[in-house]
């Protein structure tokens, strides 16, 4: 589909993973984009953009932009490339793939993608279809939220939770784990209008970030330990009857059991896991199960340690205990997306699957290239779309070693030559957001929008929904699953008489751009006022009844087999990290720090990295320490330091701050290891160990050593 | 970085720009306002918000400007925070005409 217009507005939506998905207005001159502002009148969007998307406009005409399909012509790696038209590129990789499946079978295929564009026809699940026709490996795509959605999902199942906009209800306001200013900026005004109402406002973090400076109370945490925290406040809250039994026995299941567990934790035990003082997680239980409506909103960080799955569970479990849900502006948040009608299976076509195919975790990804999983058929090809797992995936350095592999077809779509494109075999070209149609998935907020193209792509880039029909014909497929229009599959890819869409069809999205979702509005949205928890017994599970660890099967590909299956505590629990100086003491004598990599401000994830005024705006990779640490290793702000483990290193500016607890260090992800000192970045500390659950990643959870290099 | 309220707010004063700020970091005295560079996220959503625009984005700073940096941060810090929007000054339209932004 392409654009219609020569000058004026075009309504669209942003195309990033952020719980924002801010309502676009493009401004087209000429057939040029000129603009992108944000849609005064959208509640969420309220006419801001952010620092990574204000302009937007000129990422579209970035000179480095890939404008053809590309062949590599030297070494993996070397960023030697040719141009190649379409039919070629196709063709190469029609006749490679037909080799690989000839010789070792469709599974020694495996895509690998993330929410590198979070639309319906071209963001997480848009290849998913083309794979599962293709008999290729069932990629499990757990970036991030992943083992959130696996224990929210445990606790009170697929449940849309606290509205943001309820927000402004609230008395008592914990942002547990999340940065809000710079990864929900959107959220963050109906936080401050709260606390200007009167609300307390508490973030729970291991960095004072500039959102803890903002909060009334900062709790200063050990990474990995916000389990324990919640387990602790269940402790007071129990203790000193805090409970709201009514609730608790009316909508709640298996609350003896849980009280048994919490009598474990202690505040003088929580502390020390934790590190913050006894009396405060005394105050912290108290003032939340007394100061109603009282609402949580749970940040994607917490779930990046060994148990982060069983710390969602237990702060999960806090509003039921209280009774928060009773009110409007009370109960958690963790991500919305459940309330959206998307027919996830007619998208995936999980039916085309065959029965008995493998499952390759994504965050393995260097592990299965490299031959340590001894993958039976090895991988062979890789397809990469919407993601850079050079930059975002653990193990930096094993991917690397994968990559190199001379024996593995690699193709990838992409924008730019990303740190990862660099090794492929052949690039395809993509379309940009100014330029595609598309139904915008949200995680953040209850609006459904639609992303109208402002301008034509390149002649020669396409989106990614349009890839995949080309990919489907080169390969013979004569499904009509690929004989759609775009707006025909955006017909069938939603179920449009739902009740949550009553009213709102796509023609008249393309007036409106957006539309708040029937699920109550935010001034009187209660979802779990008298229970109506969407789990098994339809209740808040404190005890689950899910016994075995899955992953929700969007993040697959909609596969229910192949689970990981190792048994899970069905009551949340403190599960320690898997590197920290308490439960791995000998690697710590080593590696004594512990390491947090959260998103940068500017970037989102690794996108806009490769941008200047971008770079300029976020600064060079630094690595933030506390002044003990720094002095005990002679450095000072602007030495370059290493910091390193047995996985890697990556050198970065050191900055001195005392907004980090002493023994932890932080540095932003999202550099791309080309442009850094050391030409690595953070994740090559990283390890591939998951999270307890829903096989998330472990990014908050290492050790590692800083020592100060020559400049 | 940050952004910063720059000459032009001075005899003005229209406070527009706290109105789309997100994160409250407008500070302000009776004759102009201030911006918190620890507490700005950078948005630029108050650029075109000001009627006669006094903010700037640090890096787009001329020369003479660059002042306006240090100026933010020390004032900001001692001043209160403006929340919402608030009458201009008697002599804003006359200031507004004067810089030719009528």
């Amino acid at each position: 589909m392409n654009a219609e217009i020569d000058t004026g507005i075009v309504r669209g939506a942003c195309p990033h993973d952020c719980p924002d998905t801010c309502a676009f207005e493009y401004h087209v001159k000429g057939g040029k984009l000129v603009e992108v502002t944000g849609d005064k009148n959208h509640p969420m969007t309220q006419g801001r953009l952010c620092v990574k998307l204000k302009d937007f406009a000129s990422h579209h005409y970035n000179p480095d932009r890939i404008l053809t399909p590309l062949k590599r012509v030297g070494p993996k790696g070397s960023r030697q490339f040719e141009p190649i038209t379409w039919d070629e590129a196709l063709s190469t990789i029609r006749d490679k793939w037909n080799g690989i499946i000839a010789e070792y079978g469709g599974q020694a295929i495996m895509p690998h993608a993330y929410l590198g564009h979070q639309g319906t026809l071209n963001g997480l699940t848009s290849g998913d279809a083309f794979f599962n026709r293709l008999g290729s490996t069932v990629a499990e795509k757990t970036y991030c939220e992943s083992g959130s959605s696996t224990a929210w999902i445990m606790t009170v199942g697929p449940s849309g939770g606290l509205d943001i906009e309820s927000f402004v209800h609230a008395k008592y306001i914990i942002v547990w784990g999340m940065n809000m200013t710079s990864t929900n900026i959107h959220g963050w005004p109906f936080i401050v209008k709260a606390q200007e109402a009167g609300a307390k406002v508490v973030v729970i973090d291991p960095v004072r970030t500039r959102t803890a400076k903002a909060a009334d109370w900062h709790v200063q945490i050990n990474p990995g330990t916000d389990g324990a925290l919640a387990l602790g406040m269940m402790n007071v809250i129990i203790a000193e009857d805090l409970v709201d039994h009514d609730y608790v026995e009316k909508y709640t299941l298996g609350y003896e059991e849980l009280k048994e567990r919490a009598a474990l934790f202690t505040p003088e035990r929580v502390s020390g896991i934790t590190g913050i003082p006894a009396d405060d997680i005394i105050t912290l239980a108290r003032e939340y199960a007394t100061t109603p409506p009282a609402a949580i909103r749970e940040g994607v960080a917490i779930e990046r340690s060994r148990g982060g799955g069983q710390a969602i569970r237990a702060i999960t479990c806090l509003p039921a205990l209280i009774g928060a849900w009773r009110h409007v502006g009370g109960g958690a948040m963790e991500m919305p997306i459940w309330e959206f009608p998307t027919n996830f299976d007619r998208i995936c076509r999980p039916d085309w699957i065959r029965p008995g195919t493998r499952v390759v975790n994504e965050l393995d990804l260097g592990a299965a290239l490299t031959g340590e999983l001894q993958l039976d058929p090895p991988i062979k090809s890789l397809f990469v779309y919407n993601s850079n797992p050079m930059s975002q995936a653990p193990a930096q350095a094993k991917i690397a070693k994968g990559l190199e592999r001379e024996d593995l077809f690699t193709v990838v779509s992409e924008l730019f030559i990303t740190d990862t494109a660099k090794y492929a075999d052949i690039i395809l070209p993509s379309a940009m957001q100014g330029e595609q149609l598309d139904v915008m998935v949200t995680w953040g907020h209850l609006y459904i929008s639609l992303n109208q193209p402002a301008i034509s792509p390149p002649p020669d880039c396409v989106p990614n929904v349009e890839m995949f029909r080309r990919l489907a014909k080169a390969m013979a497929f004569n499904d009509d699953y690929w004989d759609r229009s775009d707006w025909e599959m955006l017909q069938d890819f939603y179920d449009w008489d739902s009740p949550a869409l009553e009213g709102i069809t796509l023609e008249t999205l393309k007036e409106t751009g957006w539309a708040r979702i029937n699920v109550g509005l935010p001034h009187e949205r209660k979802p779990h006022a008298e229970g109506n928890f969407k789990t098994p017994s339809g209740k808040c599970e404190f005890k689950s009844s899910v016994t075995a660890n899955f992953v929700v099967p969007v993040w697959r590909s909609m596969y229910e087999d192949m689970q990981p299956g190792e048994p899970i505590d069905p009551l949340p629990d403190y599960i320690a990290p898997h590197e920290s100086r308490e439960t791995n003491p000998e690697l710590a004598k080593r590696f004594p720090l512990s390491i947090v990599s959260p998103k940068a401000h500017a970037f989102l994830n690794s996108q806009y990295a490769n941008e200047a005024p971008k770079q300029k705006r976020q600064g060079e990779q630094t690595v933030f320490m506390h002044p003990d640490d720094a002095a005990a290793r002679q450095i000072v702000t602007g030495s370059t330091v290493r910091v390193f483990n047995e996985r890697g290193h990556f050198d970065g500016r050191a900055e001195i701050v005392d907004a980090l607890m002493p023994g932890l260090v932080m540095a932003n992800l999202g550099h791309w290891p080309s442009f850094t000192k050391s030409g690595t970045a953070v994740n090559s500390i990283s390890s591939d160990a998951h999270c307890g659950m829903g096989m998330a990643g472990s990014y908050s959870d290492n050790l590692v050593q800083v020592e100060h290099v020559a400049a | 970085m940050t952004h910063v309220v720059t000459a032009n707010c001075q005899a003005c004063r229209f406070t527009d720009c706290v109105t789309v700020c997100p994160v409250a970091c407008f500070h302000g005295d009776e004759e102009r306002l201030y911006i918190d560079p620890d507490v700005c996220v950078d948005c630029s959503a108050c650029i075109p918000a000001c009627p006669v625009g006094a903010i700037k984005e640090e890096f787009d700073l001329s020369g003479d400007e660059e002042e306006w940096i240090q100026i933010n941060a020390e004032k900001a810090s001692d001043l209160p925070v403006i929340r919402s929007k608030q009458p201009p000054l008697p002599t804003a339209d006359a200031r507004r005409s004067e810089l030719g932004l009528n």
